[in-house]
């Protein structure tokens, strides 16, 4: 903490400060934990309701609609590009050199989807193959 | 309070907590969800018959996720559902049944998901550094005060108009870590002396480690319903029978701290609408906020069950413990189970509910109980929650 005196008119009565804690630690669960292994291994981990059957992707610990635990599943589903965009300029207001695809990436089958950087001449609806399992995803449009 | 009002009635059918612990591995959403599944399936309903969820949590930098309510609601069962949130800082536990009390009570919802969740151990280095900005910013934060400073000071007034001494304040803390032994969720259960209290480690003098419940995650999850759901699921109904809150200013240097004042407002609302008019010879069980030993204390006499100042005498007589005349705190307050605070309050709540229902196991207090209370308290030591339960 540190007194600020620029100017007559704020001596004593600003300050500045940085906000609450330092650092946060998240945990990602017992389900992200499989979705991470997953991508480790190369696989895109999602999860199963045993009572509606639909699959979630990323994992999810429970079904959200019946409220009951799934089990994990690999989505094997064909990737595709649900929606994208292309972005300039950092967030700092910079220049990129070159422009950035940046795109919703869905699964066959699956609800959910992964955000990804996205390789080649972007469309929507159209077919990608992942080419590497992170996060984001990195895709190729095919 | 007057009110001209026709309430229908309320009741609690189910109800689950997850463990509470220093560091948990699930995610908030998680936490939820093993709660509310947990409630969901004491009181035999499906997410698809719950009508409205209300989701209680402290600030938003525990978890370290801005927008908690609606971060929350996933592992809530609100997806798709009139969801809301409260927050009245630490008494925003029991400020949850009491928002569900009055979704149910107006006759707008026939069931009700009630969630309370807290996940303390993702903010670095201490979650006490989310209280940084509690402060007025010019005539308080410029010290860095924290919590324990003012409940330090707000302990000492208290100890110095009753003429209690900590010693006799120890006893909380010894009677609710023993309480905490039978709770298979508690965290900090210990069999411990007045003497391992005062020996502790002083944090803020008077205030030493063991006068302070441990930081905890934890999730706790209540079924709250109108009478014919309660009357379809289950023969055995604790009703909902008086609900007070009460907000105090922020100028808590403007506040006698010996006695809270507010406390005793959300009370008689409580009181008048349940129908006790003698809080000491009429509640058989109660479940007063215990974040801090003296609060225990501090908060017996703002809800009326012992005079002013005559709190540590009753406690010294038995008549507190498991097999008292008003068993407080048995489930082990947060002083044994832990404090994740939204969570803990409504723990509390909880605690009251399987008293009633007689389902506590190993918890159940000795004497039949009819009439129970749970009580929170927070934000700048300004706000109080108060439910009142009968089967």
């Amino acid at each position: 903490m540190s007194w600020d005196k620029v100017g007559r008119e704020d001596k004593l009565l600003s300050w500045k400060d940085v906000m609450e804690a330092e650092e946060y630690v998240y945990t990602v669960g017992y389900a992200g934990e499989e979705f991470f292994k997953g991508l480790k291994e190369g696989k895109i981990i999602g999860s199963k309701c045993p009572k509606c059957g639909k699959t979630y992707v990323p994992a999810t610990l429970y079904c959200e609609d019946c409220f009951v635990e799934t089990s994990t599943v690999e989505v094997k589903g064909r990737a595709y590009l649900d929606s994208f965009t292309i972005i300039y300029k950092d967030s700092e207001g910079n220049k990129l050199e070159s422009p950035q695809v940046i795109g919703l990436v869905r699964f066959e089958n699956a609800k959910g989807g992964l955000l990804a950087f996205i390789e080649g001449e972007p469309k929507l609806g159209g077919e990608v193959e992942v080419i590497a399992y992170d996060v984001p995803l990195k895709v190729r449009v095919k | 309070m007057k009110t001209n009002l026709f309430y229908r009635r309320v009741a609690v059918i189910g109800a689950g907590l997850t463990l509470f612990k220093r560091r948990i591995v699930e995610t908030p959403r998680e936490m939820s969800w093993v709660a509310a599944r947990k409630a969901l399936d004491e009181a035999g309903l499906e997410l698809k018959d719950i009508d409205c969820v209300v989701i209680g949590s402290a600030p938003d930098a525990f978890d370290g996720v801005h927008m908690k309510g609606e971060y929350l609601a996933h592992g809530s069962g609100g997806v798709r559902k009139m969801v809301s949130r409260v927050f009245v800082g630490g008494a925003t536990g029991v400020m949850v049944p009491i928002s569900a009390w009055y979704h149910v009570a107006s006759g707008l919802c026939q069931s009700v998901l009630a969630v309370a969740e807290e996940k303390m151990s993702p903010a670095r280095p201490h979650p006490q550094s989310v209280f940084r900005y509690i402060w007025d910013p010019i005539t308080e934060k410029p010290l860095n005060p924290n919590l324990i400073w003012i409940f330090a000071m707000e302990m000492h007034r208290y100890m110095y108009v009753n003429k209690v001494k900590k010693e006799d304040i120890a006893l909380v803390s010894v009677k609710n870590k023993r309480n905490a032994i039978n709770n298979p969720y508690a965290q900090a259960p210990a069999n411990i002396t007045v003497d391992d209290v005062l020996k502790s480690e002083v944090l803020v003098w008077p205030v030493n480690l063991l006068d302070v419940s441990p930081v905890s995650d934890g999730a706790a999850a209540m079924v709250i319903t109108s009478e014919d759901i309660a009357r379809r699921y289950t023969d055995t109904p604790v009703w909902i029978e008086g609900v007070g809150w009460t907000l105090d200013n922020t100028e808590w240097t403007g506040r006698e701290l010996a006695y809270p004042r507010y406390l005793e407002h959300a009370a008689r609302m409580a009181y008048k609408m349940a129908g006790i008019e003698r809080p000491n010879k009429e509640l058989d069980v109660i479940e007063p906020y215990d974040p801090f030993d003296y609060k225990e204390l501090h908060h017996i006499e703002g809800l009326m069950v012992a005079k002013r100042g005559e709190a540590v005498k009753m406690l010294k007589e038995g008549v507190f413990d498991m097999d008292g005349d008003i068993p407080s705190s048995p489930s082990g307050g947060l002083l044994g189970v832990g404090n994740p605070i939204a969570a803990a309050g409504l723990m509390k709540a909880i605690s009251i509910y399987w008293q009633l229902k007689g389902t506590a196991g190993k918890m159940q207090v000795k004497k039949p109980v009819h009439t129970g209370l749970a009580q929170a308290w927070g934000d700048l030591m300004q706000a109080s929650t108060v439910v009142v339960m009968r089967n």
